[in-house]
């Protein structure tokens, strides 16, 4: 029997094995299964076929071509040679490692079209969320349509744009629309049916724990949307999903105290949704500096002892360590060098606020920007370096504020954060010791800081990262060194994702219209 | 009178009669009778016609499309939209349509003779087309020429194909992709092979679709028409 024969064979048994939660646990190894590769949203892959020593002669393998899209921001699936990529309300299946199309599913009469960074996979199903909150199952290898069922209404101001995670047997959701006032939740749907098992409100009802730290501003319009994925600890069985800014943005008069849970991570039994704990980032928020940044887990030893922890690079621009299992504040250091909002953030993780930084009338120049220090552009973990990879913009605004009475859904948002024409942004490559945040290395993109591309780091040691001039960029991950680079000729919203295929490993990531993947040169 | 953005005849079956009649006398030359595409294209299968509002079909009627064959149409107003109303009617998808017929006896008919290939939400066989939105995609005319006669118009994915690999293995199925370099094939039991063309020995490409092409005798015309009255209504939304 020849090779390729004996491979075709275990290529015909392989496909057709359902997904397993058990398998998803030990994401990613030659497949990418979740939108961060694992739960812990390390994004951070075993495989070391492509490595320092050999990245240097890392070539285009096959690019596929997604007619119609304009702004990809998918960060794809993959399972048993099998991609799974999706645009807006599209899904396609292609052969991971040869680029071909198998099918694909658009799904007809979505009126509104917002960008959708994600499929989740499990059983024999492939799960995309609608941008008018629907949760639509496709059969994994033909493309046919199971089910479909709205998880909330669209008519409402609700939409959603994350790639959903798929758990034990259900599937989370989250969704967008906190900035026209939508009250954000997160919720728990049958992976079988769709049905809601359970939902968690994120701005919190009259009379609840947390709804006096609004003023009496009305719940129902608190914001506070839930549009990233979030992570989830099998172990301590508890989800932990990240929250967004208060409404109205830049505007804090109307909804005086903490508004509490907004800019916050809520940690959530995986089977009730009874919050274990919350921790907020940005207590009364009036620079739309969500929390929505991915929530990174990791094990380590914290002062001698090991524990279980939890960091996150966020928009305010502080990166934060936090006990993840009682949710208790550790640590928080600053990670970009324009930053004036804040003296520091005290030791019960609470910032210590500089005077004079509200949004106002005459607009107030504040730094970082409204785009934040960071943004959902994923970072990166790996444990063997122990340091954390994110893409950072410095960069500062002028916000200004208005007491004008909000109207949900108008589009006014309290006001804004404009860039200041003579200081444009910059963007840089930054490597952070997980434990204390100092910065290890750093990398300039220069560019118009206009991208949104994250990370995906490996056991090679390299850390591959989309630049802010539309590069794809391997750098080593001890050192910062850029080792290899590809012009994708194409502004890059979209984060890299690794496995392998018949022994063979590719890096993959979308560009505004194209899937390219990599591999070592023949 | 100004060119309206609006098809002032939209939704009346009247209009959509006196659109076909003029549709013949004016297009039939070029786009067929029915609208089933001669020297000018098709207009069924539903691609442009589908992606254009009723103003850019009212343009490309009366202007002619630039570049192409068709000739301009300066008629009054109405009579364009009466055309508008026609052609909008031949890639309308068919769950518009008010199909007579017996939906229950029609569901009795896709169980006995299609499920094996072909699902609806989840349950038959993938050789086929998923129907599950049957009606939302596919318009009245092509569900009825799919269901008649199969072999006019095979869907891409969906093309028959028998594979002798290098091993002396047959793999008989559907090719849901195939160039030089390789083949992606999906048998019946839902198997789906993605190869390399070097470890294909032997590949044949069969005319014919693995659908059966004659349903039409196999069929009363009330079981016919009860099979379309239930496809036709098939939607998600």
């Amino acid at each position: 029997m020849t090779r390729t024969t004996l491979a075709a064979m275990l290529m015909v048994a392989s496909s057709q094995a359902q997904v397993r939660y058990e398998e998803i646990l030990k994401s990613p190894a030659e497949n990418w299964l979740t939108y961060s590769g694992d739960y812990a949203s390390q994004r951070h892959s075993p495989l070391k076929q492509i490595n320092t020593t050999n990245v240097g002669s890392l070539v285009p393998m096959w690019v596929y071509h997604f007619e119609g899209a304009r702004h990809l921001e998918v960060s794809p699936l993959v399972h048993d040679g099998i991609m799974y990529l999706n645009d807006t309300n599209e899904v396609r299946a292609i052969d991971a490692a040869r680029g071909r199309l198998l099918w694909r599913h658009r799904v007809e009469g979505v009126k509104n079209a917002r960008a959708s960074r994600g499929v989740a996979i499990l059983g024999d199903r492939v799960y995309l969320l609608t941008s008018d909150v629907h949760i639509v199952a496709l059969h994994r290898l033909t493309g046919a349509l199971l089910w479909q069922r709205a998880f909330e209404s669209s008519e409402k101001g609700y939409t959603t744009s994350l790639a959903p995670l798929a758990l034990k047997n259900q599937v989370m959701v989250g969704v967008a629309g906190g900035g026209s006032g939508q009250r954000g939740f997160v919720a728990a749907l049958s992976a079988s049916t769709g049905e809601e098992l359970w939902r968690v409100w994120t701005v919190p009802g009259p009379g609840e724990p947390g709804s006096e730290s609004w003023g009496g501003f009305n719940h129902e319009h608190g914001g506070a949307p839930t549009w990233t994925t979030g992570s989830f600890d099998p172990e301590l069985n508890l989800i932990y999903w990240p929250t967004g800014n208060p409404w109205p943005d830049f505007y804090g008069g109307r909804r005086k105290g903490d508004n509490l849970y907004s800019d916050s991570v809520l940690a959530l039994d995986a089977d009730t949704g009874k919050m274990k704990w919350y921790f907020q980032f940005t207590p009364h928020d009036v620079w739309d500096w969500d929390a929505n940044e991915t929530l990174v887990l990791a094990d380590a030893n914290w002062k001698g002892k090991p524990r279980k922890l939890m960091f996150q690079a966020n928009r305010n621009g502080y990166y934060y360590v936090l006990d993840r299992a009682t949710g208790e504040f550790l640590h928080a250091r600053q990670f970009v060098d324009r930053l004036d909002w804040a003296k520091g953030i005290d030791s019960k993780g609470r910032p210590i606020l500089v005077p004079g930084k509200e949004p106002s009338a005459g607009g107030v120049k504040v730094c970082p920007s409204v785009r934040g220090a960071s943004n959902w552009m994923s970072p990166s973990y790996n444990p063997e370096t122990g340091l954390f990879y994110v893409v950072a913009l410095e960069q500062c605004d002028i916000y200004s504020g208005s007491a004008k009475e909000p109207v949900p859904s108008s589009g006014f948002r309290g006001t804004a954060g404009e860039q200041i024409p003579a200081e444009p942004g910059k963007m840089y490559m930054r490597a952070l010791d997980a434990l204390t945040g100092e910065r290890k290395w750093e990398a300039p993109m220069p560019g118009p800081a206009t991208m949104w591309a994250g990370t995906a780091s490996t056991a090679g040691g390299l850390v591959f990262a989309g630049d802010d001039d539309g590069n794809l960029v391997a750098y080593d991950a001890r050192s910062g060194k850029d080792l290899w680079h590809f012009p994708m000729g194409n502004t890059l919203f979209a984060s890299p994702v690794t496995y392998m295929v018949d022994g063979k490993q590719f890096v993959a990531i979308a560009t505004a219209t194209d899937i390219f993947a990599f591999g070592l040169f023949r | 009178m100004h060119a309206q953005t609006r098809n002032p005849f939209a939704g009346k079956p009247d209009a959509i009669e006196s659109g076909r009649k003029l549709f013949v006398e004016v297009c039939g030359a070029c786009h067929g009778a029915n609208g089933e595409g001669g020297r000018g294209p098709s207009l069924t299968t539903g691609r442009e016609v589908r992606r254009a509002n009723d103003t850019q079909l009212f343009q490309s009627i009366r202007n002619g499309i630039r570049g192409t064959d068709m000739p301009p149409y300066p008629q009054a107003p109405e009579k364009i939209w009466l055309l508008v109303s026609f052609v909008r009617s031949l890639s309308a998808p068919a769950a518009g349509a008010n199909v007579a017929g017996n939906r229950d006896a029609g569901r009795q008919i896709f169980e006995s003779n299609c499920k094996q290939c072909h699902s609806i939400a989840g349950q038959g066989g993938s050789l086929g087309p998923d129907l599950t939105e049957a009606g939302a995609r596919m318009s009245l005319a092509l569900l009825k020429e799919a269901i008649v006669d199969p072999n006019v118009r095979i869907p891409e994915g969906y093309k028959p194909v028998k594979a002798v690999l290098q091993n002396g293995q047959t793999l008989t199925g559907v090719a849901k992709n195939y160039n030089n370099y390789s083949l992606h094939l999906l048998e019946a039991d839902g198997k789906l092979h993605l190869l390399d063309t070097s470890q294909i020995a032997r590949l044949e490409f069969p005319e014919k679709s693995p659908m059966p092409d004659d349903f039409a005798k196999r069929f009363t015309k009330v079981q016919m028409q009860d099979l379309i009255a239930f496809l036709s209504q098939l939607t998600t939304r």
